[in-house]
């Protein structure tokens, strides 16, 4: 029942996957075992319980459906469109001794959007009753842990730089895999638990997280993610060389003013967010696009489906290649120049493993380059660093309770495993809210 | 804030929290299954039917279960040649006592078959000491190997009104008597159960059935050693002729007893079916035995969400509404008829309401091969609507009223 991809959908904007009407939902769910112990739901780190929501969905109660994904996941919405299911629910799906998969992404979302479109009830208001918590930042992680705690009767305040809660998928998931209505749903119902976000508020340094303590606020969860792109020396200083955090951020939201026809893009890197920033380019009308990736096609840490998008909307695949040269007039590239490599020593993807073939030199012609290399996090963690253990890169140091090495501050999401998933983003705040949950029950801080 | 609608329920007298019961069959064989069903949420039990090995020994046959498949779609019906309880009565009776002790709010229901006066006194007797809130006469297992017993009781009118009588006389809880559907009309032998002082009628048992035959060595199946019976028939296949029969002891104006209604239920949109056709009180087996217990989750959670999003106060205010509608055939309004419309946007093209028009209808259907749509020629549509129920999309085919005063129409020459 999945829709194959259509480029065309791409090139408008539009959301890739198509929805599950009424009869598809209905037929797809009654291709379900209703499993005994249902290995979906154990696949699924947030605890979104597929087998539960399927099976309601089976027995026609949509708004049970409706209510069990978002009472268990927050970003329920969002994770119906961006999560990889095919490494989670759908891997453990027992249908697919059978036959293929049950499509639990689409039923996922038919149940989120029937709960919408029928007035479901909003989801109860913290009663505020328990303690004062604050959370740093309002990505997954953050929201994930703030519902929760908002469940548990928790006042909860959220402290976001940006003027909008969402982090990476508001602001870098391309729009053709996630529109917006998936994640104003998802943020409409945390607000309804009466969660508090102060938008436009950037906590610094670690004095800030410890005046925060001392204001009454008895817990932290710090989840600032990840917001430093890594940059290769060879292209700083030019005006046409991005790194993918800007670029996607630019594609999603000034659009209008930024046109890329008939341009050549080349983009650094072999994975998701490599291939986001391919497809994207070439939404945007680019002539040709390029992805460079010094490991080759086989190795691409991409998946399947994403590598598949790319070649669909003919991208060209420069795998197991290293760009040498710059070739630039003043201050704008113009074009690269690179040579392909082996590895050295096998199964070591790194560049001070690869070793460059002879006789294998190109060049092309560029007018934009996007460096999709990877992320750390942000310059202020170190600042937080000096009293927070960190295990090198900015990312956090926590226990398997996510509590950080300082009392009643605790982190989790993208800041502490160094870039994941959603979803995992979800289950770590969810963790970390029970953890902080065990704490104050235990007397909280003493300080 | 979601607040709830209220499923609660007065049948005879009795509250149950919500309609939805186990009812008598292996789903609420022994104390520990039934204790599982209340905390899945179930409101009430029918225990599995007592009876008095002093007077029958009951070995069950098995294998004991056929399905009835239909191309894909497996289990729309099960058969089985079960019989009553084979566990020693003060077994049972332990359980129910037990049961009642540890969940006093929830309903018991005692289902017991006799095959002499004194049997059915002494259940009754038993059933009540020990706690239960109703008793069920099961006057309906269609295979007991006992030959005067089950369904030939309920095909008997005067045994099931003296039957009753003596149940009645020898306890004060209420009386259910359940119906077996092995029979024409089965208004006379509710009428009967009435006469003897039932306060309830049940309905339906198994219907007789023969699900399936091994076509290599010609044995019917459950083939339990090399012979088998038309048994009890129940699931999805059986609940058109369950509502029938609710419905009809619902509109039975000499009857005007409370109804609980058997046969096929596996959602909230049968048990409202079956709610709106004049049922109070609702039981569940084959459901129970394909997909467990939890199925009444999505039974208590959908029909509030239906209740809430209508303004239903309470289930009272719906029952019976559709036994209302049903009228002799005799009555039927057919100056107004129908035409099909086909929605050419949602149409796929396989053809499949020409070929059921053109073999099993009117030849109203055209289709065009060229383009592959299909065309209703409106002075041909009899307007039975066959094409609709065979499309594969189900929303492509709809229907448009005709006042034959004004205009012609097919089915009127
Ligand atoms: C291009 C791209 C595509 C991706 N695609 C997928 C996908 O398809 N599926 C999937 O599951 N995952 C995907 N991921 C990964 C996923 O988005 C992340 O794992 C997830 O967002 C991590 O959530 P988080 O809450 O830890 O961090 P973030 O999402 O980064 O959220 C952090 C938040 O904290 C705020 N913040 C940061 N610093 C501060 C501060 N000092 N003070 C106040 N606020 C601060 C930020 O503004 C942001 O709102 C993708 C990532 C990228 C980059
Ligand atoms: C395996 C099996 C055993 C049953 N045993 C009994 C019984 O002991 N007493 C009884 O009154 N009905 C018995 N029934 C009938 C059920 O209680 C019920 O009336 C019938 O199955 C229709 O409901 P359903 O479609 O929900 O199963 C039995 C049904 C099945 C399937
Ligand atoms: S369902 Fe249980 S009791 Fe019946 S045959 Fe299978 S294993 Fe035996």
């Amino acid at each position: 029942m999945k829709k194959a991809i259509e480029p065309d959908n791409i090139f408008q904007f539009k959301c890739m996957r198509e929805p599950l009407t009424l009869q598809d939902a209905i037929r797809e769910s009654n291709r379900c075992l209703l499993c005994f112990d249902a290995p979906c739901s154990n696949g699924c780190p947030a605890g979104t319980n597929p087998g539960r929501f399927i099976r309601q969905i089976k027995f026609y109660n949509y708004k049970g459906a409706a209510r069990t994904i978002r009472q268990n996941n927050i970003l329920g919405s969002i994770c119906a469109f961006v999560c990889p299911v095919e490494k989670l629910c759908e891997k453990e799906c027992s249908v697919k001794a059978l036959e293929d998969p049950i499509n639990i992404s689409g039923l996922q979302r038919f149940a989120t959007e029937y709960g919408k479109q029928f007035n479901l009830e909003p989801l109860p208001k913290s009663t505020k009753k328990k303690g004062k918590i604050a959370i740093i930042g309002c990505g997954p992680a953050g929201m994930g842990c703030a519902s929760k705690l908002a469940k548990l009767d928790y006042d909860v305040t959220i402290f976001e730089r940006e003027t909008k809660a969402g982090g990476v998928p508001l602001w870098n998931i391309p729009e053709f895999r996630l529109p917006e209505f998936a994640l104003t749903y998802d943020v409409d119902n945390l607000l309804s638990q009466g969660v508090d976000i102060r938008y436009d508020t950037f906590i610094g340094s670690v004095e800030a997280v410890k005046t925060m303590l001392s204001d009454g606020f008895q817990a932290i969860f710090i989840s600032t993610g990840l917001s430093e792109a890594f940059k290769l020396d060879m292209y700083t200083g030019y005006n046409n060389a991005l790194n993918y955090i800007s670029f996607l951020r630019k594609v999603k939201f000034y659009r209008s003013s930024f046109d890329l026809k008939n341009k050549n893009i080349a983009v650094i890197g072999g994975g998701s967010v490599a291939i986001d920033s391919a497809v994207s380019a070439k939404a945007c009308g680019a002539n040709k696009v390029y992805l460079l990736s010094l490991e080759q096609m086989e190795e691409l840490p991409a998946d399947v489906e994403e590598i598949h998008l790319a070649r669909t909307m003919n991208i060209i695949f420069k795998a197991g290649c290293q760009i040498t040269t710059v070739i630039a007039k003043e201050k704008t590239i113009t074009g690269l120049t690179g040579t392909e490599v082996e590895w050295i020593e096998n199964g070591k993807f790194s560049p001070s493993n690869a070793r460059r073939i002879e006789g294998t030199a190109f060049s092309i012609n560029v007018d934009l380059v996007v460096q999709a290399i990877g992320t750390k996090p942000g310059l202020e963690i170190a600042k937080f660093s000096k009293d927070l253990k960190t295990k090198g890169k900015g990312i956090i140091e926590v226990t398997e309770f996510f509590e950080t090495s300082i009392a009643g501050v605790f982190a989790g999401g993208d800041v502490t495993n160094g870039g994941m998933t959603v979803v995992q983003a979800v289950r770590e705040g969810k963790k970390a809210a029970a953890s902080i949950d065990t704490f104050l029950k235990n007397g909280g801080h003493k300080s | 804030m979601k607040k709830e609608a209220d499923l609660s329920i007065d049948f005879c007298g009795v509250r149950f929290e919500n309609p939805f019961c186990l009812s008598s069959s292996p789903v609420g064989n022994h104390a520990e299954m039934c204790a599982r069903a209340y905390d899945a949420g179930w409101g009430g039990i029918v225990f599995k039917t007592l009876g008095l090995e002093k007077s029958f020994k009951v070995i069950m046959p098995s294998p004991r279960l056929s399905i009835f498949n239909n191309f894909d779609k497996r289990f729309v019906g099960l058969q089985n040649a079960e019989q009553i309880t084979d566990r020693p009565i003060l077994d049972n009776i332990k359980d129910i006592k037990w049961l009642k002790k540890n969940y006093p709010k929830k309903v018991l229901i005692s289902s017991i078959m006799g095959y002499v006066d004194e049997d059915w006194s002494d259940l009754a007797k038993m059933s009540q000491d020990a706690g239960a809130d109703l008793l069920e006469l099961n006057f309906s297992c269609p295979q007991m190997a006992h030959k005067t017993a089950g369904h030939r009781t309920g095909q008997d009118f005067h045994a099931v009104a003296s039957f009753t009588e003596v149940v009645k006389k020898a306890c004060t809880i209420p009386v259910i008597a359940k119906m077996t559907p092995n029979i024409t009309d089965m208004i006379p032998v509710a009428l009967a159960a009435k006469e003897g002082g039932a306060d309830a009628i049940s309905a339906i048992n198994t219907i007789r059935a023969i699900t399936d035959i091994d076509i290599n060595n010609f044995t019917p199946l459950p083939n339990i050693r090399g012979h088998s019976s038309p048994t009890g028939f129940s699931g999805p296949s059986v609940k058109p002729i369950a509502m029938r029969f609710v419905s009809e002891l619902y509109n039975s104006k000499p009857l005007n007893l409370p109804i609980s209604a058997i046969g096929g239920i596996e959602t909230w949109i049968d048990a409202l079916h079956f709610l709106l056709l004049g049922a109070t009180n609702l039981q569940v087996s084959t459901g129970i035995m394909r997909y467990g217990y939890r199925i009444v989750e999505d039974m208590i959670e959908g029909l509030q969400d239906y209740m809430m999003e209508r303004n239903i106060q309470s289930l009272d205010e719906i029952i019976g509404k559709a036994a209302r509608k049903i009228v002799d055939p005799s009555e039927f309004n057919t100056r107004f008829q129908v035409v099909s419309v086909v929605d050419e946007t949602k149409c796929i093209g396989c053809g499949q309401c020409y070929i059921s028009c053109m073999d099993g209808a009117n030849q109203a259907m055209e289709f065009n091969k060229e383009t592959r749509k299909v065309f209703v020629n409106e002075e041909r549509c009899v307007g039975c609507l066959l094409c609709k129920h065979v499309c594969p999309v189900w929303d492509c085919i709809s229907y448009k009223e005709v006042d034959t005063n004004e205009m012609k129409h097919a089915a009127i020459f």
